[in-house]
């Protein structure tokens, strides 16, 4: 089913939208209400042909104010971020920053995050950096580690329990 | 000129030859490195779960810069995205600036917003320059024909202030001219490697990765080159699999511009972290004594 089909019965967010709009004002001025359905944005969408997405559906449901729709569909979360919609679009929409606000939204309420985000979310919590350093091979068939390398040591965080206190306030905080 | 290395995340912990190369290749002309105390990830992984935590995490790592007097060397086009946008939103926005300082208060930081950014292209071709590099140049590479690859976020989006031109950027070219190496342009040069999907889609992900792998491939390129930690771990570390995704047997060396520019400057492989590269870089013929 199309994201599309489901909103045959739908009805209207007006709080949410605009408190997307806001958002959206806010962090990059960029408003949905703009978009005139050129469709310019899915054209060029490299998440178009792989897993269906299409920006211009997106903008549209959001001028419709159905919200949760895109909030409980997974197609949200198909976006690469590759910003050629935001960077192509005639009237300076920017669909992906939209699926940014609409993902952050779907986390806030609660749903459940996708993939490895959460396992990213805490190693930056404990160590400051997505991931620890990596045993990495070799092209001979060897395994190295940083420290083999001659690279300087990785200076980390100073505080980590002060760092872990202030990112997780603003972890759960809204724009 | 002095720089501080903004890490990022998956070049310290993973990319390694990166950031080998950028230590050797740099100071030969002209940049001192500097490395700061209390960098973290700036954020952008993590933009789909909180653009706040975002802004705040990339805030915090401009303010350590902010605190030194210096500007930063990003060799990461995602970090270097995160940050230049959060500067774009804290520079506008006078009622965001004094929330995020508040949050960097209590890390007895501040964000001033003085520091430059530079990646390594718009590092090497508008500020060291063609000049430099080609007077560097000590040893004749091999006659090749590399497809260049900026990665995403460097190119757009354009209002953020990308250090090269988001539908036709000519920088990197230049720079491997100067190299003595030549690269042709292709259909798919401003395509994505596939990488931000690699969270919750890694399938599709790594088809997006065989595909440009594919079409490089058929348009008859000796190889890639590249300037990005997310693209190198595409295209190189996982480009088996990514190539069964796509059914077919990808034999395309990938290697970072700044290993190529070492290789020029007659650097040893070893030192640029070569044997890191998975993909077969050997069938380059980069490898040799300096003339």
């Amino acid at each position: 089913m199309s994201i599309t089909d489901m909103t045959s019965m739908a009805e209207a967010q007006s709080d949410l939208r605009s408190e997307i709009n806001k958002r959206l004002e806010r962090l990059i001025l960029g408003v949905s209400d703009y978009c005139y359905q050129c469709a310019k944005c899915t054209s060029g969408c490299e998440s178009h042909k792989l897993l269906e997405l299409e920006p211009h559906q997106i903008v549209a449901l959001l001028k419709r104010g159905l919200i949760d729709e895109m909030v409980n569909s997974e197609i949200i979360w198909t976006c690469m971020s590759c910003f050629k919609c935001k960077e192509r679009c005639p009237q300076k929409v920017p669909p992906v920053d939209i699926l940014f606000a609409l993902k952050n939204l779907t986390v806030l309420t609660g749903k459940q995050v996708p993939g490895d985000y959460t396992q990213m979310l805490q190693s930056v919590m404990s160590i400051g950096y997505i991931q620890d350093r990596q045993t990495v091979p070799t092209r001979s068939g060897d395994t190295v580690k940083r420290e083999d390398l001659g690279l300087p040591v990785l200076s980390g965080l100073q505080d980590p329990n002060g760092f872990q206190n202030i990112i997780t306030a603003s972890a759960v905080e809204k724009i | 000129m002095k720089l501080a290395l903004y890490p990022g995340c998956l070049m310290p912990t993973e990319q390694y030859a990166y950031e080998m190369s950028i230590r050797e290749t740099l100071p030969l002309m002209g940049v001192e490195i500097v490395d700061l105390p209390g960098f973290s990830c700036c954020g952008e992984p993590l933009k789909s779960i909180n653009q706040m935590l975002t802004l705040h995490m990339s805030a915090r790592n401009l303010s350590i810069a902010d605190r030194e007097g210096i500007d930063l060397l990003v060799p990461c086009p995602m970090c270097h995205l995160a940050l230049s946008e959060a500067k774009n939103i804290l520079d506008g926005n006078g009622e965001m600036k004094k929330r995020i300082n508040a949050k960097l208060r209590e890390e007895g930081l501040e964000y001033i917003g003085k520091q430059r950014l530079f990646h390594i292209i718009d590092l090497v071709h508008d500020e060291i320059g063609l000049d430099t590099i080609r007077e560097r140049v000590k040893k004749t590479l091999p006659d090749l024909n590399m497809a260049a690859h900026y990665g995403c976020h460097i190119l757009r989006p354009s209002e953020m202030g990308r250090p090269v031109d988001s539908e036709n950027p000519r920088k990197m070219e230049a720079i491997l001219l100067s190299l003595g190496v030549r690269s042709e342009d292709y259909a798919e040069k401003l395509d994505c490697c596939g990488g931000p999907l690699l969270p919750n889609h890694p399938e599709t992900s790594l088809a997006k990765t065989g595909q440009k792998l594919q079409a490089v491939s058929e348009q008859g390129f000796d190889g890639m080159v590249l300037a990005c930690p997310w693209c190198q771990k595409m295209f190189d570390s996982k480009q088996t699999k990514a190539a069964e995704s796509v059914g077919s047997r990808a034999h395309v060396p990938v290697l970072y511009l700044t290993q190529l520019m070492g290789l020029a400057f007659g650097i040893d492989d070893a030192k640029l972290g070569l044997n890191l590269n998975l993909s077969p870089v050997d069938d380059l013929g980069l490898k040799g004594e300096v003339e």
